[in-house]
């Protein structure tokens, strides 16, 4: 009898050990399949990854080939510096620069977005731009800007009706005449700064964008300065003053750019970008970089 | 709904307008010479509205009418009212995407007609959604008869395989028989060896009698397989044939409901042109019966049309393969799908609800009475001399029926006495007609009642009307019949214009005002312009006072396509292609410029500017005084710069002095190149202290910025990267209409020099200074 008993405890432990083996044999092959399935994902996921990065870097390159090459710039605008920080591999801001004659005109210009769709909206502002200066002769900043506004709207169906794209750049476009020295100047919501013996001066910019909004198109306003020789000036996109960081994790504002400003003006355009792009990274320590970051220095010969 | 545009076919001379476009300020001019076929565009656009045609009309060629008409789409939400089915996909975008419908009324050889929505986009749509419908409705066709060939098929195999069956029993029975027959025979037969014989035949006829029973059951067998094959597809087909009943039901009542709609329209154009209440009432009653027939007709057609859908759905879900009962239970709560779209028609129908009313005034006939019985106008008795006119006077003055409740006698009369005031006041502002000085015509109604000379309606009230001249009363049958028709006139309009309240009339007026003086004339185009924003109003006129000059835009010219022949077809030039029209066809406005020209206003000794259009006019003007140019200048607008040579000599020998404003384009160079080879000898200074050409301007709306062009003269916000004059040429837009109304913009003074933007001030300041430069 005990031998019996001891005979159906021992089939009782085989059999509960198999079913058990069982179990987690099923368990296994089950664990396995999940695993494969999500390693297959991972593979695919990391394949898109690949081709977008990919796809990104080659249009990278489609718009640093746009982008004005900097030895011509350095030759139009000898004394310079561009400092210009894109958030993603493609930007939203791009820099333009063309000569006419003994007339320069140059931007800093930050369309809608950042990444792809801001770096689309580049692509129609640079090729406007470059028609917009090829077809006219006798050039005013303000006129360029309205003809520049013409051509967004149009391209991207705005009626300022509601309920379509309210996409389009923001903008600080100068025009420099070499021989007279005079200066225009003509902004869409981005200023421009010039320091002329240790005081900055700014002209504020028309409180518009180039696209639709909300008020009536009017004509942007065409500022006019003689500059000295000495004086510097810088236009930029609104990524530097917005970037959050430094120890209060707030941003960096327009007044303590003006001063870092104030403070580097005298060096030499290559130590001034050097200091904006420490300044800058300093200030945003480990925050991630809100928007893209441009700002053009330009010192008069 | 505000009509913008037309399209006539087959009407009397008119083989087909092409679409023409009405004026955006609600009054549109028809010129042209008699006969040219003017009245013609009024009926038809009348007829559109009523659907009533006469024989007449129809062209001898038999093609026939047809009528569309656009219309903006204003205070209407076109989705919200056709929500009680829906329209195939994408028309409501369509429509809302053009802010516009398109309706077509077409008329049947038996002069009735419908309308339905039309338009090219819209009905590609249509003819989409129609095919594929029509793909499926063959398919449930095909599926439908197919199951009663098959079910037929099966009952001729089962009956031919009955038939069999009953050839074996036959056969069987033979058998049967033979052997019973043997088997007597062999206990008959006496002699063995004719038994053994017939004992041998009879083992062969046994076996032939097993052969047969065989045969006999598996004949059975199949017949029974056949039977009951036949039997399973008699359901299907069983449906399949109620479907295709129902349908014939179907289309017998859709032809009796046809039959009878002709009947109620023939009802109900009788009634129409009923004269008096006796033909009134016995064409009502006719009326009312028809009207009961066809809503009974309607009834049963609806009904049999949704019993048709129903039973082909049933069908054909059942011969895809679903059971019944499920078939059964889906339809009961499924409308019928043909139901739940609007047709064409329907559509057209529904969204005509909403279209302005047409009035057609052919003529002025009901001339203000002397006077009329209150219980003429309560009783609507159309038959009184002056009715309309009274009627239109009561309304017009604000008087109802209640006004003349009042008892108290002192009361009503200083009411009157103060109507009387505002009414003479209101109609002295447009007719500016008067004997003497200050001696304007005033008019007065008052409240009388019947004395005994009158002994039938003694005592019954009655509205005497009064043109008063300075002291003197006169019955209005006294005065002259100009004065009655335009006062006729202006009650009628402004009585249609406060009847609807809201910009949903046009008027269509023939030939108004051809009795009156000129100046009347003018005033009827005061009128006009004093409703336009309640009414939308087309003329046909032959008078130079009936058109302004400075709204040309507001003019269609008609003429036949070959003038000297009055049985060719009619065409019609719209503002943009005036000047390929006729001289005689433009002759009212030839006329009218050369009233002006005789008055003396623009041309002087010195300071002309001759312009290439009327367009660069219109902007010039306005620019002038805009800009308050310290000069007096007088503009001369040439019909285009090929025309300027001409005036050129002209103004040379009248010997008045001027000078030439051309755009910086291909016409301009020549014109310069011709005059300076023609006129100055080749001598460019000369040429060019009087020829100027814009700065490197092609047209004159080129000098305004972008901006201005879009806030000023387009009133659209839109991206322009193109030049203002491009922009207008590829939007086939009208270039003198956009300058006209800036003009009156600039004349309202809604819009000052300040107000324009430093391009603008620029380009214009710069020509200014150069005009400055070479005026005296």
């Amino acid at each position: 009898m005990k031998s019996f008993a001891s005979l159906i405890l021992i089939h009782f432990f085989v059999y509960c050990d198999l079913s058990k083996f069982k179990k987690s044999t099923i368990f296994m092959s089950q664990d396995n399949k999940l695993y494969q399935k999500l390693l297959k994902q991972k593979d695919e996921i990391s394949r898109q990854k690949k081709e977008i990065i990919e796809s990104l870097e080659y249009a990278r390159l489609i718009q640093t080939a746009l982008l004005p090459q900097l030895s011509s710039i350095r030759k139009s605008l000898h004394n310079n510096f561009i400092l210009y920080l894109p958030k993603d591999i493609i930007s939203g801001d791009f820099y333009w620069i063309s000569e006419q004659e003994e007339n320069i005109l140059f931007a800093a210009v930050d369309c809608t977005g950042h990444g792809v769709p801001g770096a689309l909206m580049s692509i129609l502002g640079i090729t406007s731009l470059n028609e917009i200066v090829s077809e006219a002769d006798n050039h005013k900043a303000n006129r360029i800007l309205n003809q520049l506004r013409e051509k967004i709207m149009k391209s991207l169906h705005q009626t300022g009706r509601g309920g379509e794209s309210k996409d389009g750049m923001d903008i600080a476009f100068c025009i420099y005449n070499r021989k007279t020295k005079e200066l225009q100047y003509s902004g869409a919501n981005n200023p421009l700064y010039y320091i002329r013996q240790n005081i900055l001066y700014e002209i504020k910019p028309d409180k518009m964008p180039i696209g639709v909004s909300g008020i009536e198109e009017k004509s942007f306003k065409n500022n006019v300065v003689k500059m000295k020789k000495g004086d510097v000036l810088y236009i930029f996109t609104d990524g530097f003053p917005d970037q959050f960081g430094g120890p209060k994790e707030k941003k960096f504002k327009y007044k303590p750019f003006k001063n870092l400003l104030l403070e580097i003006h005298k060096k030499n355009m290559k130590e001034q970008k050097g200091i904006l792009e420490s300044s800058f990274s300093d200030w945003k320590m480990d925050f991630e970089q809100v928007d893209d970051v441009l700002v053009i220095g330009v010192r008069i010969d | 709904m505000k009509l913008t545009g037309f399209r006539i076919q087959n009407f009397r001379s008119i083989i087909d307008t092409g679409w023409t476009y009405l004026s955006p300020d609600n009054i549109t001019g028809l010129i042209g010479q008699n006969e040219s076929g003017k009245t013609s565009i009024l009926e038809a656009l009348n007829s559109f509205y009523t659907g009533t045609i006469s024989e007449d009309i129809l062209r001898s060629d038999l093609s026939l009418p047809c009528v569309h008409c656009i219309f903006e789409i204003v205070k209407v939400d076109v989705e919200k009212e056709l929500n009680e089915k829906i329209l195939p996909g994408g028309v409501i975008d369509e429509i809302k995407k053009k802010e516009i419908i398109f309706l077509k009324r077409s008329w049947a050889e038996d002069i009735t007609s419908h309308i339905e929505l039309a338009e090219d986009e819209i009905l590609k749509i249509y003819k989409r959604f129609y095919d594929k419908r029509e793909k499926e409705e063959i398919n449930i066709r095909e599926r439908i008869e197919e199951a009663i060939n098959e079910h037929d098929n099966a009952v001729r195999t089962a009956e031919k395989a009955f038939f069999e069956k009953e050839e074996k029993h036959q056969e069987l029975e033979a058998a049967r028989e033979k052997i019973t027959q043997m088997q007597k025979k062999i206990k008959s037969i006496k002699d063995d060896k004719s038994k053994e014989v017939i004992k041998d035949n009879l083992t062969g006829a046994k076996k032939y009698l097993e052969e047969c029973r065989n045969n006999h059951v598996a004949a059975g067998k199949d017949a029974e397989i056949k039977v009951s094959e036949a039997r399973k597809l008699s359901e299907n087909a069983d449906l399949a044939r109620k479907s295709i009943q129902a349908k014939k039901k179907f289309l017998i009542n859709k032809k009796e409901l046809e039959n009878s709609y002709k009947e109620l329209q023939k009802c109900q154009r009788i009634f129409d042109i009923s004269y008096n209440e006796k033909e009134r009432r016995a064409s009502r009653t006719q009326l009312d019966s028809s009207n009961e027939t066809y809503v009974r007709i309607l009834r049963e057609y609806e009904r049999s049309k949704e019993d048709a859908i129903r039973k082909k759905m049933v069908a054909f879900k059942v011969l895809s393969g679903n059971s019944i009962d499920e078939v059964l239970n889906e339809v009961k709560k499924e409308k019928p799908h043909i139901d739940k779209y609007y047709s064409l028609e329907e559509a057209g129908r529904k969204l005509f609800n909403y279209v302005p009313e047409f009035i057609f005034f052919e003529d002025f006939l009901s001339l203000l009475p002397d006077r009329i019985d209150l219980h003429d106008i309560h009783t609507e008795n159309t038959n009184i001399e002056g009715y309309k006119a009274a009627r239109s006077f009561l309304l017009v003055s604000g008087l109802d029926e209640d006004f003349f409740q009042q008892t108290n006698n002192r009361i009503l009369k200083q009411k009157i006495e103060k109507l009387n005031k505002e009414i003479t006041i209101n109609f002295q502002d447009y007719w500016r007609q008067s004997i003497g000085k200050h001696n304007k015509i005033k008019i007065n109604f008052e409240l009388e009642h019947y004395d005994n000379t009158n002994p039938d309606k003694s005592g019954l009230p009655y509205i005497e009307f009064w043109i008063k001249d300075r002291e003197e009363r006169l019955y209005p049958k006294q005065r002259s019949r100009g004065v009655r028709w335009f006062l006729s006139f202006y009650l009628e309009l402004q009585a249609a214009a406060l009847a609807k309240n809201g910009n949903d009339i046009v008027i269509l007026i023939d030939e108004p005002g051809v009795s009156l003086h000129a100046r009347a004339q003018e005033d009827v185009l005061k009128v006009f312009d004093n409703i336009k924003e309640k009414v939308q109003i087309i003329y046909t006129t032959h008078s130079p006072h009936l058109i302004d000059l400075n709204k040309l835009y507001r003019l269609l010219a008609v003429q036949r396509a070959v003038e000297e022949d009055e049985l060719s077809e009619t065409k019609i030039f719209d503002a943009k292609s005036l000047t390929t029209a006729s001289t005689d066809t433009l002759s009212p406005i030839y006329s009218l410029m050369g009233i002006r020209l005789s008055e003396q206003k623009f041309i002087q000794k010195k300071n002309n500017i001759i312009l290439e259009d009327i367009t660069t006019f219109y902007y010039m003007k306005a620019l002038t005084d805009m800009k308050s140019f310290e000069k007096q200048v007088f503009y001369l607008p040439a019909t285009g710069v090929s025309n300027i040579s001409s005036l050129v000599n002209m103004l040379l020998g009248w010997g008045i002095d001027f000078l030439v404003l051309t755009g910086a384009n291909k016409e301009g160079d020549d014109l310069k190149h011709d005059l300076t080879k023609h006129l100055f000898a080749n001598n460019e200074d000369q040429a060019n202290k009087k020829l100027i050409q814009l700065d490197h301007f092609k047209s004159i709306e080129d000098m305004f910025s972008t901006i201005d062009f879009k806030k000023y003269i387009l009133h659209k916000r839109i991206g322009i990267p193109e030049s203002n004059s491009e922009y207008i040429s590829s939007n086939n837009l009208s270039r003198s209409i956009l300058a006209s109304n800036f003009m009156r913009e600039v004349k309202d003074s809604k819009l000052k020099w300040g107000d324009l933007d430093e391009e603008t001030r620029d380009n214009f300041s710069h020509l200014f200074n150069e005009l400055n430069k070479r005026l005296e």
